[in-house]
C-alpha cells in the first residue's frame, strides 16, 4: 500500500513537471532556443504565490492566476528586452543570455528572500484524503490534477486554435508565416509569455504542496531539460508523458535507494537519453 | 565514367523528392541540371555531394561506390561542392576561408597559404578582406574559390551564379569556364538559362522527382514536356513576383 | 610589420608585468588576488579552446576541473602519494571523460552539447557527494605540512603564483600554435558552419573531439593546481556549476575565441570579484552572483564578441580622433 502511495505521489509531482516542461519545449520547438532560466521562472511563480497570499490574501485559484499572469508578463518582457536581440546572434550569446538571466533571477530571490526554506501558510487545501487505503495530501492531489488539465489545455491550444496554428506556422517556416500575414515577433513574444506563464502557474501549484528555497529553480530547470529531452523537443504531449515518467522514476528511486540517489537516477536517465536517443523517446527519428 | 548515378531515389516520409534518376558524367564534361522549384534537382544534387543519403540506388565516383560516404570523404576523394546559400566563414579573411579548403591537400601552413593565395588571385578577390564584409557576388566567388582549393576532380555547383547582375554573371561564367579548362569536370544546377546555354553541352531536366528530358541545351528547350513543366512554373513565378511588389 | 612589432612589445610588457607584480605588491592580499587571477586565466583559456575557438559552448567544464582537483588529493589520501603524481592521472581521467561525453554529444547541435555538459557535471557532483571513497559531501584534504618540495605545499603564495604563471604561459603558447595551424583553422571553420567545413573535407567530429580533449587536459591541470594550493576539495568547489560559469564568463568578457581574451577577462573579473566580496560581505548574500548574472546578460545582449571585439571597433575611431587633433 505504501508503494502504491509512492507511485501516485510520484505521478502527481510528475504532472507538475510536465506542466513547466511544456513551457520549455514550446520555446525549444519554436525557436530552437534553450531557456536556461526556465527553472527560475518556476521559482518566481512560487514566490509570487507566497507574496499574494501574504499581502493580498485569496485562495489557491487567486494566487495561481496571479503567478501565471505575472510570469506571462515577465516572459514577454524578457523576450522583448533580451531574447529578440540575441536569437539571431552567435550561439555563445544565446546561451549566455538566459544563463546570466538564471543567475540574476536566482540570486536576486536569494538576496530578497534569504536562503531559508519557506512554504505557503495553511490553505483551504490542507488535509489528507483517504483513497481506499492510499493517503494523499489534498493539496498534492489538486495540484497534480490541475497541472495535467493545464498541460492538455496547452496542447489543445497549440493544435486546435487559430493562435496555436499561427504559433506553429512561425515554428515551421518563419518567412512563409510572414507571407501569410503573421508577425513572427509577436508570436514569439506570445510563446515566451505562455512558456513563462506555464512555469509560473506550475510554481504556484508546487507551492501549495511543497516547501522551497530560492535555489530550487536550478533543480527544476534540470528536471525540465530531462523531461524535454525524453519527450522530444517541441512536443507538449511528449512532455506530459515524460514528466509523468520522471515523477514516477524519481519517487520510486527515492523510495528504494534513498532520497539522495533520486537525483543521480534522474540525471543519469537524462545522459542516457542524450546518448542513445538524442531526438527523445517520443521524437521523430 | 567519372561519376555514375544509378537509379538514385530519395523519399522524405511518403514524399518521393527524387524517384529514380540516372546520370553519367565523363571526365572533362560540363553537365547542367535544370528544372522548376521543388523538381528534386537539389535533393539529387545533395545525394551526389554526400550530404543526403539516398533511399535507394548507387553512386559511383571513378568506379568507387560513394553512396554511403560522408561529405568529408567526398571532399577527400575529389568531389567538391558549393552551396546555394553561401556559407562564408564570417570571422575569417578571404585568404583564411580559402586556406581551410587548401589544408585538405597541404597540411602545412605555408604550403596551404601559398596554394590558397594562387586561387584567391584567380578568383579576383582581395585576400585580406574579412569574410563578413563580402556582398553576394563576393560570397559566391569565395564559395567557388574555397572548394577549388581542395583540388576537386569533380565540381558540383549549386546555383552558384544566381542573384548576380548581368556584368557579374559574365565574369562568373568566365570563371567557371577557366575552371573547366583547367581540367575539372563540372555538374551545375542552375535556374538561369543563359548560364546553361553558354556553359553546358548536355542538360538533364527534372520535374516532379524525375528526369523528363536530356540532351543538348538546344534540344531540351524545344522539348514539349520541358515547355509544359516550365510554363506551369512561369505562371507561378509571375504571381510570386507580383506578391513581392 | 609595424603591427607585429607592437604586438610583440605588448606581449613582452604583459609578461614583465605579470612576472614582477607579486614582487612589487608583496602584500599577501594582492598576492592572493594574483594567484586567483592566474587560476581563472588558465581555466578560462582552457575552456576557450573548445568553447571559444570551436564554438562548442560547454557549461559543464567543472567536470574536468573537479576530476583534476580530486585526483591529487585522492591518491594522497589513499596511498600517501605526493599530490604532484595525481596531476597526470587527473589529466588522463579527464581526457577519457572528454571522449566519453564528446563521442555522443558532439554530433548534436550546439544547445544539446551545452545541456549535456551541465547534466554530466551535475551528475558527477551529486555522485561524488554520496561516494565515501572520495570523502562524500565533506571532500578530501591534502598534506597539512610539506614532507618535501614535491608535496608542493608552501606557506607563501609566491611559489604557487610562479608555477601557475608558467602553466598559463605554456597554455597560451599551445593556443597560439593551435591558432596558426590547420587545427586552428578547422576549429574556426567548424564554429562558423559545420556543414561548409565538412564539405571542404574537415573531419568535423574528430576535430571537435581533439579540441575537447586538449581543453579538458588544461582544465584538469587547473583543477589540480587549485586543489594542491588550497589543500582541500569538496564536490561544490570542484564540480559546482559556478566553477563552469566562471570559466564561461571570464572568457566571454574578454573575448571568446581570441588568444588573450580570457586573460583580459580574468584581469577584470578577479579583482572585481574580490572587491564585490569585500563590499558585499562574502558571497553569502548572493550579490556577487547577481553581479555575475548582470555582466553575463549585458555581454550577451550588447557585446557578444567581448571586450576584445569592442576594442577592435573602438581603436580606429580613437586613432582617427588623435590624428585629427
Amino acid at each position: 500500500m505504501i508503494f502504491l502511495q509512492v507511485i501516485v505521489g510520484g505521478l502527481l509531482l510528475g504532472a507538475i513537471y510536465a506542466l513547466f516542461s511544456s513551457g520549455l519545449t514550446l520555446i525549444w520547438g519554436m525557436m530552437n532556443f534553450i531557456n536556461f532560466a526556465h527553472g527560475e521562472f518556476v521559482m518566481l511563480g512560487m514566490y509570487v504565490a507566497l507574496l499574494v497570499v501574504l499581502y493580498l490574501g485569496g485562495g489557491p485559484v487567486g494566487f495561481s492566476a496571479a503567478a501565471a499572469l505575472a510570469l506571462f508578463v515577465l516572459g514577454v518582457a524578457i523576450y522583448v528586452a533580451l531574447i529578440r536581440h540575441v536569437v539571431r546572434g552567435p550561439m555563445l550569446s544565446q546561451i549566455l543570455s538566459t544563463f546570466g538571466l538564471a543567475l540574476l533571477l536566482r540570486y536576486s530571490a536569494f538576496f530578497i528572500f534569504s536562503a531559508n526554506f519557506v512554504s505557503l501558510p495553511q490553505t483551504s487545501l490542507s488535509g489528507t484524503l483517504d483513497l481506499g487505503g492510499i493517503f494523499l495530501p489534498l493539496a498534492q492531489l489538486v495540484a497534480g490534477a490541475v497541472a495535467i488539465t493545464l498541460t492538455i489545455g496547452l496542447h489543445l491550444l497549440l493544435t486546435h486554435t487559430i493562435v496555436g496554428s499561427r504559433l506553429l506556422a512561425v515554428a515551421e517556416d518563419r518567412s512563409a508565416a510572414m507571407l501569410m500575414g503573421i508577425r513572427p515577433d509577436r508570436m514569439q513574444a506570445l510563446a515566451w509569455g505562455l512558456s513563462a506563464g506555464a512555469a509560473g502557474i506550475a510554481g504556484a501549484l508546487l507551492a501549495i504542496a511543497y516547501p522551497w528555497s530560492p535555489t530550487v529553480g536550478e533543480t527544476f530547470g534540470l528536471i525540465a531539460f530531462v523531461t524535454v529531452a525524453l519527450g522530444g523537443f517541441g512536443s507538449v504531449l511528449g512532455s506530459l508523458y515524460a514528466g509523468l515518467i520522471i515523477g514516477l522514476i524519481e519517487a520510486t528511486s527515492a523510495f528504494w535507494l534513498g532520497a539522495i540517489y533520486k537525483d543521480i537516477v534522474v540525471y543519469g536517465l537524462f545522459v542516457a537519453v542524450l546518448w542513445f536517443r538524442p531526438q527523445g523517446l517520443m521524437g521523430k527519428a | 565514367m567519372l561519376l555514375e548515378a544509378q537509379n538514385v531515389a530519395k523519399a522524405f516520409g511518403n514524399f518521393w523528392a527524387v524517384g529514380g534518376a540516372d546520370l553519367a558524367v565523363a571526365e572533362g564534361e560540363i553537365v547542367g541540371l535544370i528544372g522548376p522549384n521543388g523538381a528534386g534537382k537539389s535533393t539529387f544534387f545533395n545525394c551526389l555531394a554526400g550530404d543526403t543519403l539516398p533511399t535507394s540506388g548507387r553512386i559511383l565516383f571513378n568506379g568507387v561506390d560513394v553512396t554511403h560516404a560522408s561529405s568529408e570523404a567526398h571532399a577527400r576523394l575529389g568531389i567538391g561542392r558549393t552551396f546555394q546559400v553561401p556559407t562564408t566563414f564570417e570571422d575569417m579573411s578571404v585568404l583564411d576561408n580559402v586556406m581551410v579548403g587548401a589544408f585538405l591537400r597541404h597540411p602545412h601552413r605555408n604550403d596551404a597559404r601559398e596554394h590558397a593565395r594562387r586561387i584567391v588571385e584567380m578568383s579576383g578577390l582581395r585576400p585580406d578582406q574579412p569574410g563578413r564584409s563580402l556582398g553576394t557576388p563576393g560570397r559566391k566567388r569565395l564559395g567557388i574559390a574555397r572548394v577549388l582549393a581542395t583540388e576537386p576532380r569533380l565540381l558540383l555547383l549549386d546555383e552558384s551564379l544566381a542573384g548576380l547582375t548581368p556584368g557579374e554573371l559574365r565574369e562568373a561564367i568566365a570563371l567557371v569556364r577557366r575552371i573547366h579548362e583547367s581540367g575539372v569536370t563540372i555538374v551545375i544546377v542552375e535556374h538561369i538559362m543563359e548560364v546553361i546555354m553558354t556553359l553546358t553541352r548536355r542538360v538533364l531536366v527534372f520535374n516532379q522527382g524525375r528526369v523528363i528530358a536530356s540532351g543538348t541545351p538546344e534540344q531540351v528547350v524545344r522539348d514539349a514536356a520541358v515547355i509544359e513543366a516550365y510554363l506551369g512554373r512561369g505562371a507561378q513565378r509571375h504571381s510570386r513576383e507580383r506578391k513581392n511588389l | 610589420m609595424k603591427y607585429l612589432l607592437s604586438a610583440r612589445v605588448g606581449v613582452c610588457l604583459l609578461a614583465a608585468l605579470l612576472l614582477l607584480f607579486p614582487l612589487v605588491f608583496s602584500d599577501p592580499f594582492y598576492q592572493d588576488i594574483a594567484v586567483a587571477f592566474t587560476l581563472a586565466a588558465i581555466s578560462a583559456s582552457a575552456w576557450n579552446i573548445v568553447g571559444g575557438y570551436a564554438g562548442q559552448v560547454s557549461v559543464g567544464h567543472s567536470m574536468f576541473f573537479g576530476l583534476g582537483a580530486y585526483a591529487p588529493l585522492l591518491f594522497y589520501t589513499l596511498f600517501g602519494w605526493p599530490p604532484l603524481v595525481g596531476i597526470p592521472i587527473g589529466i588522463l581521467l579527464s581526457i577519457a571523460l572528454a571522449g566519453l561525453i564528446g563521442l555522443p554529444t558532439l554530433r548534436l547541435s550546439g544547445h544539446y552539447f551545452s545541456m549535456a555538459t551541465i547534466a554530466v557535471a551535475e551528475l558527477i557532483r551529486i555522485f561524488f557527494g554520496t561516494w565515501a571513497l572520495v570523502g562524500g559531501a565533506i571532500g578530501l584534504q591534502g598534506p597539512a605540512v610539506a614532507r618535501g618540495w614535491w608535496d608542493l605545499t608552501f606557506r607563501s603564495d609566491l611559489p604557487y603564483y610562479y608555477i601557475f604563471l608558467a602553466v598559463l604561459g605554456l597554455l597560451l603558447f599551445v593556443t597560439y600554435e593551435v591558432q596558426r595551424r590547420r587545427f586552428g583553422y578547422y576549429l574556426r571553420a567548424i564554429k562558423a558552419s559545420e556543414r561548409a567545413a565538412r564539405s571542404l573535407g574537415v573531419p568535423v567530429r574528430l576535430t571537435k573531439l581533439k579540441a575537447l580533449a586538449l581543453s579538458a587536459t588544461f582544465t584538469s591541470a587547473a583543477g589540480s593546481l587549485y586543489a594542491i594550493k588550497t589543500g582541500f576539495i569538496d564536490p561544490d568547489s570542484g564540480f559546482g556549476i559556478l566553477v563552469s560559469v566562471q570559466m564561461l564568463i571570464v572568457a566571454a568578457l574578454g573575448g571568446a575565441g581570441t588568444l588573450f581574451g580570457p586573460l583580459v577577462g580574468a584581469l577584470i573579473l578577479v579583482p572585481l570579484q574580490t572587491a564585490a566580496n569585500t563590499w558585499f560581505g562574502g558571497s553569502g548574500s548572493g550579490l556577487t552572483f547577481i553581479l555575475y548574472g548582470g555582466i553575463i546578460v549585458l555581454i550577451a545582449r550588447f557585446e557578444p564578441g567581448g571586450l576584445f571585439d569592442f576594442w577592435r571597433r573602438l581603436s580606429p575611431l580613437i586613432r582617427r580622433r588623435v590624428h585629427a587633433a
